[in-house]
């Protein structure tokens, strides 16, 4: 299993055109990634798509990953994600989200802000368990499923603003505890 | 929206990136939200932080194994064709370079080396550097008493922010660069010690790389001409 160091050194390698590294890099990752499409699109072709989408958004911008504290993981999976999250909403109007991985690594956080969120990253599971057992889920089927505020209020029979409201009290109750 | 609390400006941005991490806004929200994390780094370290908290999640994932076609169609849309030919055959180009092309190319090339008459004078190489289109065509004469390989570019040039770099290929090694192409026409190069035995096997060729040149050492992007070296 490659650690997050190896990862960030296949990115590297990639940013410099290295495709034997970008070869490594997908054997290492893929399943992952897979994963994360695969549970947003909920269809195997479509995320055989989205995948190879995702992939290609990391060749293209390897250069703009820089070790900042992020996990690699991290930046990896937010791009697939977004990129899953973008097919589903394929009927929409398209924003083009390439700019979400950049902003992960442009001005962002200082390396000691990153290393306090990812420590806080590890009791999230324990904080979704602290809210309303409906909210929790609310927060994961946004996170895991790429669920919009129309869809979970669907989900859940209630207004849109009820939603609204609710997830943002979630999200706030959420931040109040990871930060505890 | 008159349900939802009102926040101060930092609760109400924290949560606002927290709504953006998960894709919860609509497009024009999300728009919105991007155009600002450009210019306020704040917003973008309170977007950063949210990821890295949501991240936990992520271990929930189940993960799946792709196909193996899907690297191989991915590599293919990436890079093209999969094949094991060296990269300048690959290209396809160089079987372009005809004798008629080669003939005119050695008139050139005395030509433009003015040579002086006489039986001594050192063996002479030529090589006519040729996209298959003809969109960019070199002349490539190279002089062993002084080991120096002059280049002339008669058409075609570099895209628009973008440089030409020279290759030479021996056989199955890699490509070893011979440099950026000056925007002049004409530019002379002194050919590496380790090609010169071997020149009249040599395949030279032009690739499109970013400005000052391929940053790995290996032609980066597309090859855009090539030529096999011949004794004059």
């Amino acid at each position: 299993m490659a650690t997050a160091h190896d990862i960030e050194d296949l990115i590297a390698r990639v940013a410099l055109g290295d495709r034997a590294a970008f070869s490594k890099l997908y054997d290492n990752t893929s399943a992952k990634l897979f994963g994360v499409v695969l549970r947003v699109l909920n269809d195997r072709a479509s995320a055989e798509d989205a995948v190879q989408d995702a992939y290609m958004k990391i060749w293209r911008h390897a250069g703009r990953y820089s070790a900042n504290g992020m996990s690699p993981m991290t930046w990896m999976i937010t791009i697939a994600r977004n990129t899953a999250i973008d097919r589903l909403r394929q009927t929409r109007a398209t924003v083009d989200l390439d700019h979400v991985a950049e902003h992960l690594t442009a001005p962002g956080p200082n390396p000691e802000q990153s290393a306090v969120a990812a420590g806080e990253a590890r009791r999230i599971a324990a904080c979704l368990d602290e809210l309303e057992q409906d909210r929790g889920a609310a927060v994961r089927g946004a996170y895991l499923e790429g669920q919009s505020y129309a869809d979970l209020a669907a989900r859940f029979n209630v207004p849109l603003n009820t939603m609204r409201t609710w997830l943002r009290r979630s999200l706030q109750s959420l931040q109040e505890c990871m930060a505890r | 929206m008159s349900e939802v609390t009102p926040y101060t400006p930092r609760e109400d941005d924290s949560l606002l990136a927290a709504e953006y991490v998960l894709r919860l806004l609509d497009p024009a929200e999300e728009a919105r939200v991007a155009a600002r994390l450009a210019r306020e780094p704040a917003l973008a370290a309170a977007v950063a932080a949210w990821t890295a908290r949501l991240s936990g999640l992520d271990a929930e994932v189940i993960e799946a194994t792709p196909r193996a076609a899907v690297k191989v169609d991915l590599e293919r849309r990436l890079f093209g064709l999969p094949q094991r030919a060296p990269f300048w055959q690959r290209a396809g180009l160089w079987q372009a370079v005809s004798l008629a092309s080669l003939a005119v190319a050695g008139f050139l090339a005395v030509q433009s080396l003015q040579l002086p008459e006489g039986p001594a004078r050192a063996p002479l190489f030529v090589s006519e550097i040729a996209a298959e289109d003809q969109s960019l065509r070199l002349l490539a004469v190279y002089d062993s008493a002084a080991a120096e390989l002059r280049v002339t570019r008669t058409a075609g040039d570099a895209a628009e922010g973008r440089v030409l770099q020279l290759w030479a290929i021996a056989g199955d090694a890699p490509p070893v660069s011979l440099g950026v192409l000056p925007s002049d026409a004409t530019t002379a190069v002194i050919l590496p010690d380790a090609l010169r035995a071997g020149v009249a096997d040599l395949v030279l060729a032009v690739s499109d790389e970013p400005p000052g040149g391929s940053p790995t050492g290996l032609p980066t992007g597309a090859v855009l001409a090539v030529g096999q070296v011949n004794a004059l």
